[in-house]
């Protein structure tokens, strides 16, 4: 036996129980407990000097001057500065779209607080930030747009003079409205999510130095997607996508914050070529909470026509998104209206719809697609929407969805905005969710009372969730970014060892193991024995990045591919060596086996590299590495949905909720690991709930924001997040490799739903409503005490 | 200059000639290079930067290099080895407690604080002990699973 052979001893388990649909733990997270990550900050390199900026104090306002104190001038820099660095322009393709252009620097207004003006740097980022307070403005403040309905209104103060209004896009879908208009209900609301920040515990940053000897401007930047700010910096400081490299090293959460080409980025990477060292900025949390991207704030008026046994005719709905005052690279200020748009109907079947969309400008800092993106307002209108049908038809909540819900025996179904929605079993989803919390029981104790005063309140949500779209979907946005296969590579080292190229990027979803999986599945390899090479635009092929719960398809398609081909050229060499013939040997647990005996994977390597001469002359050239492309047999997407149920009790003096159980009934397709799902779910739970009850961006009349720390802006924690029953029902996708769907944001899009109507159900009789997220005690008993007035003066 | 502050890190003595209002954490991360605590607010509000001051958990990025002379400053990379982990590292490996990890550094030491004060907590112990330690891929639940492993052994569901 070979030393080489010993090293495939690592670990207990065969092969085969590593592969797809193994609970296995991840290989993160050793490096992780023990402080031996690398994120952005741990990064320091020799003579770095650290960056702070002079941001906007005002909304909207026109720059008179900037007064930079002689001592400072040549270690302080404004756009005057700034040779040949283009603004960033985020542009989408669809008709009608007014482009924003965001100069890196201002010039000429600032039209958010926070907006970059001045970039001062030093030996510390203290001694930086002290030198940024000697930066005098001399600002004429404008009229500050803080509401997007405002906004939108004639006569509107313009954060973009030449275009007239405030609107980035507006869009229509209509159809056949005017068939549902007859129908013997019709319920109307107007629902509303907060601005909400992502909030990673690890912000923003970069370490940017240029390095001679390659010619090469070298990123270490937090980034979600290194090859697409690559592509952005190129634009935006006129080099070669070539001259520039990105490595995103660990990266400390994102959830879509980390999806953006960054002014700062651009900045950063025009000062390290002036100054010729190592530069550095560092995000604070101020710097998040306030200046950098927001994301999710919606604004819904949607109305539901319906027969009486809750069977839907049609929905009506005109929704606003305030996209901010730039449009973001790459996603751009409209694409979460455009899904608004697209996605409304969610998982029901129904034949007349209707949804008009603004992305407004305002004055406040972009939008970014947060986790679920679109999904969780929109699931958070129509379903509470739906609950106020059922509530209106004296119905309970499920009959009216299980009305409405589309079928098994219908998939896969094209749904009226054309989504194919790919496999599943929705009513089932709810039926299961419905069992899992005990709905006859809860609804028993809600008829009983509560001793304590408080009211106990059911609620439901469902949804199904679009992921790994790709191409067609794209496209058609035609935003700077449009996915087309994702490729990935695979190359057995000398000894044996598998590593895997992938161009996206994790920031947490545990793709070290996860891809080593799909490896394992096909070539038998050892996960232990498998190295993900990813974050680094040098070291492997182009990806769009991880967004859109799509990584796990994609780039698990590709390293499937990938590793196809290779067992291929594997199996190829192997027969050689069997001497036998390609047809009478199989790969099997990492071996190469025939009629006669078999070798070990690394046998095969180490003859393809260090025993060439045992070769036919006639061998396959292309040796074992291999770069393969993938998109699944249709590319609009996988669908995975959820259930969810959830029971509080609602303090309807106090306004207190409390989380008393919680089901999630979901359907991802086959799980490549179901702990790692998990792991996302819970997560995406953790974050829904921060949605529902706390998270929420105010802003005053001036376009001030006001919440600041992370005492303002609340985030759930330990007491907060309750222990979910978690039920699988793993549908296959008939389009992907292995039947994978994505999965990464389903947690976070039902909770709000689900938790609101749970409050809603809690207050029914005292007839308040909740139709603002996030539901805050303050709201709650608002709202109780105006329905208790309203009912005194109907009295 | 300033008279330079004597404290011990992870056992060894140090001493900074720097501004006693130095906040710890960036004497720990700037000056030693330690990456273990991480900086997440400035506010003492995440955690995410918390050490052990004489034992007890405290938040470098609002503990002044003033405050820590003379005592005791534990890091995450003071807490095991490389061949043994501390055990509450090891419970948090073995009950995938990390996501994107950033958080952990605080997890992990507000909860070696903790069970050395509360060696056998209840799960409602352990949230309110971990209340301000603020986590946002959301792996609460398997934390707190991997407190109640450290406190007791094998993990409870």
């Amino acid at each position: 036996m070979s030393e080489t052979q010993a090293h495939e001893g690592v670990g207990a388990r065969l092969p085969r129980q590593e592969g797809v649909g193994a609970r296995l733990p991840r290989k993160e997270d050793d490096r992780l407990m023990r402080g031996r990550g690398q994120f952005i900050a741990d990064i320091r390199m020799t003579g770095m000097q650290d960056v702070a900026f002079v941001r906007s104090p005002l909304a909207h306002a026109r720059i008179r001057g900037i007064h930079v104190p002689d001592d400072l001038k040549d270690r302080v820099f404004t756009a005057a500065d700034l040779d040949g660095v283009k603004p960033i322009r985020a542009v989408s393709g669809l008709p009608g779209f007014k482009v924003s252009e965001q100069p890196v620097l201002a010039t000429g207004k600032v039209r958010q607080v926070g907006e970059l003006i001045a970039m001062c740097v030093a030996d510390t980022r203290a001694e930086a930030e002290d030198m940024a307070a000697r930066v005098e403005l001399d600002l004429e403040e404008l009229p500050a747009l803080h509401d997007m309905l405002e906004a939108r209104k004639p006569g509107a103060p313009l954060v973009h003079e030449h275009w007239g209004d405030n609107v980035f896009l507006e869009s229509l879908v209509n159809i056949n409205i005017e068939a549902a208009f007859d129908a013997p209900v019709k319920v109307s609301r107007t629902i509303s999510t907060a601005r909400q920040c992502m909030a990673p515990i690890e912000g923003r940053g970069a370490v940017i130095h240029f390095d001679h000897r390659c010619d090469q401007l070298v990123v270490h930047t937090a980034s979600q997607m290194p090859h697409i700010v690559r592509s952005g910096l190129s634009e935006c400081l006129q080099m070669e996508e070539g001259q520039i490299r990105i490595i995103s090293p660990d990266v400390g959460g994102g959830f879509g914050y980390k999806a953006i080409l960054l002014a700062e980025e651009v900045c950063l990477g025009w000062l390290a070529q002036k100054l010729r060292r190592p530069v550095r900025w560092l995000e604070d949390r101020r710097e998040h909470l306030t200046a950098n991207a927001n994301c999710r704030e919606h604004h819904y008026e949607i109305t539901l026509y319906a027969e009486r046994d809750g069977t839907l005719r049609g929905i009506d709905c005109e929704a606003s998104v305030d996209s901010g005052a730039y449009s973001a690279y790459p996603f751009s200020a409209c694409l979460e209206a455009a899904q608004v748009a697209s996605i409304l109907p969610g998982p029901y079947d129904f034949p007349a719809y209707r949804c008009r969309t603004w992305s407004v400008a305002t004055n406040k800092c972009p939008i970014l697609p947060y986790r679920g993106v679109a999904r969780t307002g929109v699931c958070f209108a129509l379903e509470v929407a739906l609950d106020a049908l059922a509530a209106e038809l004296g119905l309970p909540p499920e009959v009216v969805r299980l009305k409405n819900l589309v079928r098994p025996e219908q998939m896969p179904f094209d749904n009226i905005t054309n989504k194919h929605f790919d496999s599943g079993d929705y009513p089932q989803a709810l039926h299961r969710a419905l069992d899992a919390i005990k709905a006859d029981t809860v609804r028993a104790r809600q008829t009983a009372g509560e001793r304590d005063g408080r009211r106990i309140g059911l609620g439901l949500s469902i949804y199904c969730e679009q992921a790994a779209h790709g191409t067609s979907v794209y496209s058609g946005w035609g935003i700077p970014m449009v996915p087309g296969h994702e490729q990935a590579g695979a190359r057995l080292t000398p000894d044996g060892g598998l590593e895997l190229r992938i161009g996206a990027h994790s920031h947490g979803q545990g793709l070290e193991t996860t891809l080593a999986q799909v490896a394992c599945e096909i070539l038998g390899i050892p996960v232990a024995r498998t190295r993900l090479v990813h974050g680094d635009t040098a070291m492997t092929p182009y990806s769009t990045g991880s967004w859109g719960s799509r990584v796990m398809v994609m780039a698990g398609g590709a390293v499937a591919t990938a590793c196809t081909e290779l067992a291929e050229r594997v199996r190829r060499i192997g027969a050689h060596m069997l001497q036998a013939r390609l047809d009478e040997v199989r790969l099997e647990n990492g071996r190469v086996v025939g009629p006669a005996g078999d070798v070990t994977i690394s046998q095969v390597a180490h003859t393809w590299y260090r025993r060439p001469q045992d070769l036919p002359a006639d061998v396959d050239p292309h040796g074992l590495e291999v770069t393969a492309g993938y998109k699944p047999q249709r590319d609009s997407g996988t669908f995975s949905y959820a259930a969810h149920a959830v029971v509080v009790a609602v303090d309807p003096e106090l306004g207190e909720v409390e989380i008393l159980d919680y089901v999630i009934v979901e359907d991802g397709g086959t799980l490549v690991n179901p702990m790692v799902v998990d792991g996302q779910i819970l997560g995406g739970l953790a974050q829904g709930i921060g949605t529902a009850l706390y998270e929420e961006m105010p802003f005053d009349t001036s376009g001030q924001p006001l919440a600041s720390t992370l005492a303002d802006y609340l985030l759930p924690g330990a007491p907060e997040v309750p222990l979910p029953f978690i039920d699988h029902m793993a549908t296959p996708s008939p389009y992907t490799a292995f039947g994978v769907k994505g999965i990464g944001e389903g947690g976070a899009i039902a909770p709000p739903a689900a938790i609101a109507n749970a409050i809603n159900d809690a207050l029914r009789p005292v007839g308040a409503e909740m139709l603002r997220a996030p539901v805050t005690p303050r709201r709650i008993v608002e709202s109780v005490l105006k329905a208790r007035a309203n009912r005194r003066s109907a009295a | 200059m300033s008279e330079p502050v004597q404290f011990q890190v992870n056992g060894t003595a140090h001493a900074f000639a720097l501004p006693r209002s130095t906040p710890l954490i960036y004497v720990l991360r700037n000056d030693l290079g330690l990456n273990g605590p991480k900086f997440g607010c400035g506010l003492g509000e995440c955690g995410a930067c918390t050490v052990l001051m004489d034992g007890v958990a405290a938040r470098s990025c609002v503990t002044t290099l003033g405050t820590a002379e003379g005592r005791a400053i534990t890091t995450l990379e003071g807490l095991g080895t490389l061949a043994a982990p501390h055990p509450v590292q090891a419970a948090f490996i073995a009950e995938q407690a990390a996501q994107c990890g950033y958080c952990l550094n605080g997890m992990i030491m507000t909860t070696v604080a903790f069970l050395a004060r509360t060696p056998s907590p209840t799960e409602d112990e352990v949230r309110a002990a971990l209340r301000y330690n603020l986590c946002r891929c959301g792996t609460h639940v398997e934390i707190l699973r991997a407190v109640m492993r450290a406190a007791h052994g094998e993990a409870s569901e």
